[in-house]
């Protein structure tokens, strides 16, 4: 990979057209799907509901047909805020987990390594994979234009308090249109500055303001490009008639189908199922297990 | 005569391994001699921006070799400031890549990344400035950002000039110039070339700008190099130039014309200039044109 491409690494918002049952189900029941399962996974608080939920998104990334792979390479750019977290978690997390008690790992002044803390650290890398497989499984099965067509129409109901859905999902439309875009403008620039002899990250990690100093070669061109990009956007939409969203109608109508209300239906259930199971009773179970099992391991290995 | 660049066999692909892979060079060979200025011509998407960023390790190559002034590309341990002082790249539009407030500080950007200090500095920017045609006095500490299109040219060329390369590598350097502006921009790239012995790549779609400046000429087709020669050699093959998407100067395309209509002119002429000597050849001006028979000849191609 070209340490010049910054969001070559980046799979999120990139759209595969692969025409699988996930690719055809309605964008709308997408969108709501996406929502209750980011929210599941936010507040999923035990490792066996993140175990279920990782294995519903890995069914679902199968089902779409998209490279397992190429969605893990979108991890990579991600793995050094991951690590940071891991540790101020583990240093500084002071909860409780569950009702068992937490007995020290290693201890030195305020800081203290916990065995709750090391659940919580294992409970948020789980978590932010699962976001990770979220977001990039919808942006990789739905292209732009039917995620901002889909989010007009579930906000529009709330046209009536003059909620201006049109003009979100425009917004919302724009931004991912031309993050790509910028990107490659980023790229550019970024190639140019480094052919004058200019030096990105590669020195001084920890140097703040030598390294924020550094970007100003890139952030200024880049600044002046999209606000350029903006104005001729502007003129081209006024050109074409573009008066706002009021009495506009769209190419695209979405028509909801059977299995689109059946696999909202199914998503449903199974969010309920895990939210009223008591899944942190067989947590412990299997953190008993995992550590009975390391401890059998090791003991073999001591014979 | 010793040789500066030399490509080899180079080969890439853009994002490897992924669903949006692309192969952009499939075999590329290219040499450029100290003092040459070499052109790549070549339709939209052949890979020749692709290549040209290998020049000064921007890309490193994946298959194939690229030695600049005898050290290899690949090489982990290359000095990538030295080599980016050597071989100074105008991208496309150069003047995007501008961002200090004042223009003198813009050109010293380079020179400054080089760690040279004030007075060499100082003295590099007014020399860069001096050869692109912009009065240091009057313009070092004008807003970069209140010039015109054609003054902020002007500064990012300076802004390359700076760093004192011994290749100067150029994509599209006449893209979005009034004709008169790139005609005055041709003809100071010449100027440099004959006063420094600089050697020089030029990457373009304009025909006429190739015809006036290049000694030699590569043609580049799907990622492959297709075709080397002089511009008379290239630009005498019409038909392989449009078998690619690409065209002969509208002077030669002239001469293609009279051709075809009978009289035997030569077809490699590169300037205006050469065509009017030419036809004086050809045609006695005290006789009335349609007493004069022409010459029976085979029809071209």
């Amino acid at each position: 990979m070209s340490q010049y491409s910054p969001f070559g690494s980046i799979t999120i918002g990139q759209y595969l057209p692969y025409g699988s049952l996930v690719h055809q189900l309605d964008p709308r029941a997408k969108i709501a799907i996406f929502t209750m399962l980011v929210a599941m996974v936010a507040f999923a608080d035990s490792y066996a509901a993140s175990a279920l939920l990782l294995a519903a998104l890995l069914v679902a990334v199968h089902l779409s047909r998209t490279p397992l792979r190429f969605t893990l390479q979108g991890l990579r750019p991600a793995l050094p805020w991951i690590a940071i977290f891991a540790t101020l978690q583990l240093l500084f997390y002071r909860g409780q987990y569950g009702s068992g008690t937490c007995q020290d790992l290693w201890r030195l002044g305020s800081f203290a390594i916990t065995t709750c803390g090391l659940r919580q650290v294992g409970l948020m890398a789980l978590r932010l994979l699962g976001f990770m497989l979220l977001t990039s499984l919808l942006t990789l099965t739905t292209s732009t234009t039917e995620l901002t067509h889909g989010l007009e129409s579930l906000l529009s109901p709330l046209k009536k308090l003059r909620f201006p859905a049109h003009e979100l999902a425009l917004v919302f439309a724009i931004a991912l249109r031309f993050a790509p875009t910028l990107g490659g403008e980023l790229e550019r620039i970024m190639k140019a500055q480094a052919s004058r002899g200019a030096d990105f990250g590669e020195q001084g990690r920890m140097r703040f303001v030598q390294r924020t100093k550094n970007l100003l070669p890139l952030l200024v061109p880049l600044f002046l490009s999209a606000l350029r990009r903006a104005e001729d956007l502007t003129l081209a939409m006024e050109a074409r008639g573009y008066t706002g969203g009021k009495g506009r109608t769209s190419f695209i109508e979405f028509k909801a189908l059977p299995r689109d209300f059946l696999v909202l239906a199914l998503v449903t259930l199974f969010c309920l199922a895990i939210v009223l199971s008591d899944l942190r009773a067989i947590d412990g179970f299997i953190v008993d297990a995992v550590a009975n099992g390391a401890k059998g391991i090791l003991s073999l290995v001591a014979h | 005569m010793s040789s500066v660049i030399q490509v080899e066999d180079l080969h890439h692909t853009y994002l490897p391994g992924t669903p949006f892979e692309a192969v952009s060079l499939r075999g590329v060979n290219m040499r450029v001699d100290e003092g040459e200025i070499v052109a790549i011509i070549g339709p939209t998407g052949s890979g020749k921006s692709t290549m040209i960023q290998h020049l000064n390790a921007l890309i490193r190559p994946q298959k194939g070799r690229v030695i600049v002034l005898g050290r290899d590309v690949s090489e982990e341990s290359l000095d990538l400031k030295w080599l980016r002082s050597r071989v100074g790249m105008v991208f496309q539009s150069p003047e995007q890549q501008l961002f200090e407030q004042y223009v003198g500080d813009d050109i010293a950007f380079g020179p400054r990344n080089l760690g040279l200090d004030r007075s060499q500095v100082r003295q590099r920017v007014r020399q860069a400035m001096e050869t692109v045609g912009l009065d240091f006095e009057g313009f070092k500490d004008r807003l970069t950002f209140s010039l015109s299109g054609g003054e902020m040219r002007k500064v990012a060329i300076a802004g390359v000039l700076a760093l004192q390369p011994q290749i100067l590598v150029f994509d599209e350097p006449t893209s979005g110039l009034d004709p008169e502006t790139a005609r005055e921009f041709l003809a100071r790239i010449r100027e440099w070339h004959s006063r420094q012995r600089l050697s020089i790549i030029l990457v373009s779609h304009d025909m006429e700008a190739v015809a006036l400046l290049a000694d030699r000429i590569y043609v580049i087709a799907e990622g492959r190099s297709v075709r080397e020669g002089t511009p008379r050699e290239i630009f005498s093959q019409c038909d392989l130039l449009r078998g690619c998407g690409l065209d002969i100067p509208q002077i030669a395309q002239v001469m293609y014309g009279l051709r075809n209509r009978g009289w035997t002119v030569r077809l490699d002429v590169l300037s205006v200039f050469e065509a009017e000597e030419e036809l004086g050849r050809r045609i006695d001006f005290a006789r009335p044109l349609a007493e004069q028979s022409c010459e029976p000849v085979q029809p071209v191609r």
